[in-house]
């Protein structure tokens, strides 16, 4: 994908490598604990994962890059002004990185973790 | 103690009570806080380095900082852990924006540390400050230094090797005041991007602004005046990108409910994607927050939609569009000061508005002071205005026959060598500016200056604030008034006829620019029709309108 022409030939950029970006971007925002997997089940959603692949989706047509991050956030912090913190880290960082426009950054929170106060 | 030290900080102090430490005396510590970087608040949006639409870390510190004092403002509690207890959940529900998130967090950890205590002492203070920095950076799995978090862990730092000198809360106080500052000040250090933008970190900046709030409260200082409200923004690099937003996304709405029979999850999320987009629930305490963005003909579908599983505690909407177009807007209103190099001229100038700053800031100015009519700025705001500018050689316009005596007073305090050009209105100011020749001999030039401030008329559009007599001329209360050059021209029921019989008052037709200032007070419609009466009736000279931003006049009217 990410085709820009170059001279010598062509640049592409897997949808990989944009997870890997969009991945240390969630893990640097405040309130993100950690990634989840999309595809376990309710109830074991709390496995963080450290492969980027499996906490960040990255979908493509043509034009149109679209981000969905599934993460567990902090408990006690308030959700709604950590998600909108991450999508925005994540959409100036990715798209910092690569020059395209992203179109959209979804964020699931998928669970919270719980820490001891003491 | 010994007595002599208790009368020294006696006389410093606002009537307020010190000891015991408890809640309520918290609770003004807390509030002299907020006050403090609301003052401050543009400077700590000014650090803002990325370009993501998430809103100013200063408002949102601001809002999460009101957020939590709101929940306290009404509660007569005396026990400190009770009301800590409240304060940290106002901080919660109010975050805004991650340095909200994070102070609202360093509030959590303090707020635990001080369960079931009464008072505040030095130990606590220490302790409390600790499980802040410690509940602050469990919410983040890599924390990034140079942000709010290392400011907090300094602190936090710092407060624990005062112990070893001192018990009392507000000396601990003064000493972490110190270290935030420090702190603060080496972030740039610590984060490339910081340091590439030539600013501080905004939150943490934030976060000694409100403990420096604290402390001036203690030692009896004002909180409303803002010290540096005249920053060199040239100075830095400030980039306002705003992202637009999308369609469908014209409304965010937060609804908090209690769910019915239990929440599922799964489902709720599915149907809630048919309303809209951006859709995130959170959860405390049996409560559940849903927010979500929708388009404005779906507006009331999410608080429909809750109504039918939960019963609704609290909706809120907020219209996206309107609060991007308000940051596009404010996003044009920094200035661009002039910078001096040492040796040269630098000009102060007293502007009543903001868009009167900003046409004296490109006329090149280094520096403004806000203050006008019923707004005179002290001796201290000039001088501060001008003191960190790198030379000795200050003009001052003041713009205002009221402001030149405060501006003459400057030149005893400081060891700058301050000239006065005594300016009695912004138009004069502005005439003065054209003459600036900053590299110039200054006796020369001020001279010059001065010689040009009577070439241009001044007039002036308010309302009258009482009825009198004035130069033959009888004022009602409510009247719209016209002065020229500071006397009483013209008393009339309009600001059509006050605007027009100014002008042929003042022989426009004589001169060849009128430019009006309007001010906050008249909208820009207004200001459009009565600009046209104006070019119909001079047609041989050229109208400007500029936006002034002034209170209470209506219009300033530069006619040269």
């Amino acid at each position: 994908m990410n085709n820009d022409y170059f001279q010598l030939g062509r640049v592409t950029v897997s949808p990989r490598a944009i997870a890997t970006i969009a991945y240390h971007a969630a893990r640097q925002s405040y309130g993100v604990v950690g990634l989840t997997s999309k595809n376990l089940m309710e109830g074991i959603t709390q496995v963080i994962v450290k492969d980027p692949t499996h906490g960040i989706e990255v979908k493509y047509d043509s034009e149109n890059i679209t981000i969905d991050i599934y993460v567990i956030i902090e408990y006690g912090t308030r959700i709604k002004s950590v998600a909108s913190s991450v999508s925005n880290t994540v959409k100036y960082q990715v798209e910092k990185a690569l020059g395209m426009p992203v179109d959209q950054v979804n964020v699931h929170v998928r669970g919270l973790r719980v820490s001891d106060m003491d | 103690m010994d007595p002599d030290v208790i009368d020294i900080k006696e006389k410093q102090l606002y009537p307020m009570q010190r000891y015991p430490i408890d809640g309520q005396v918290f609770k003004s510590l807390v509030e002299a806080g907020l006050t403090w970087l609301r003052t401050n608040q543009q400077i700590v949006n000014s650090l803002n380095v990325f370009p993501v639409p998430d809103g100013d870390t200063g408002t949102n510190m601001v809002l999460t900082m009101q957020a939590a004092f709101d929940e306290i403002a009404n509660f007569p509690e005396h026990n400190l852990g009770k009301l800590m207890h409240h304060l940290a959940h106002g901080a919660l529900m109010g975050a805004r924006g991650n340095s909200g998130v994070i102070l609202s967090q360093l509030w959590r950890g303090f707020a635990h540390a001080l369960d079931n205590f009464e008072a505040l002492d030095g130990r606590l203070l220490v302790n409390a400050l600790h499980q802040g920095r410690n509940t602050a950076y469990r919410g983040v799995v890599r924390p990034v230094e140079g942000t709010i978090l290392t400011v907090a862990k300094d602190i936090a730092a710092e407060a624990e090797l005062s112990l070893e000198e001192t018990q009392d809360p507000y000396d601990i106080l003064q000493r972490i005041v110190t270290a935030a500052d420090i702190s603060v000040s080496n972030t740039p250090e610590l984060l490339a991007v910081l340091k590439d933008a030539g600013v501080v970190d905004a939150g943490g900046k934030g976060l000694y602004f409100i403990l420096e709030g604290m402390l001036r409260y203690v030692k009896g200082q004002p909180l409303d005046v803002n010290l540096t409200a005249i920053q060199t923004l040239s100075a830095m690099k400030l980039e306002n990108v705003f992202d637009r937003i999308e369609p469908g996304q014209d409304y965010e709405v937060v609804v908090d409910f209690r769910p019915i029979n239990g929440l599922n999850i799964p489902q709720f999320y599915e149907e809630l994607q048919h309303i809209g987009t951006s859709i995130q629930i959170g959860e405390g305490d049996g409560i559940f927050r849903m927010h979500i963005h929708v388009a404005s003909d779906n507006l009331y579908a999410p608080i429909e939609y809750t109504k039918t599983i939960g019963v609704v505690t609290k909706a809120a909407i907020e219209n996206l569009r309107a609060q991007m177009e308000q940051a596009d807007y404010d996003s044009g209103k920094s200035l661009q000061f002039t910078s001096v190099e040492p040796g040269q001229i630098a000009t102060v100038a007293v502007a009543p508005g903001l868009g009167i700053a900003r046409v004296f800031a490109s006329l090149g100015v280094s520096a403004i002071v806000e203050g006008g009519q019923t707004m005179n700025p002290s001796t201290q705001e000039i001088m501060d205005a001008f003191e960190n500018l790198p030379t000795d050689q200050i003009f001052i316009l003041p713009n205002n026959k009221n402001i030149i005596l405060a501006a003459q007073a400057v030149a005893q305090l400081t060891v700058k060598h301050v000239t006065v050009i005594p300016t009695h209105s912004v138009p004069q100011g502005m005439a003065a500016m054209m003459r600036l020749i900053p590299t110039g001999n200054p006796e020369a030039v001020a001279t010059d200056m001065k010689s040009v401030i009577d070439d241009v008329e001044t007039g002036e559009i308010t309302t009258a604030t009482r009825s009198v007599e004035i130069d033959g001329v009888d004022v009602i209360q409510g009247q719209i008034i016209s002065l020229l050059n500071g006397k009483l021209v013209l008393a009339s029921d309009n600001l059509n006829t006050a605007t027009l019989g100014l002008l042929e008052k003042a022989h426009a037709d004589n001169y060849e620019l009128i430019t009006l200032f309007y001010g906050i007070d008249v909208s820009r419609m207004e200001v459009d029709a009565i600009a046209d009466v104006i070019r119909k009736e001079y047609p041989k000279q050229e109208i400007e309108v500029q936006e002034g931003g002034q209170p209470h006049y209506q219009f300033i009217i530069s006619i040269e």
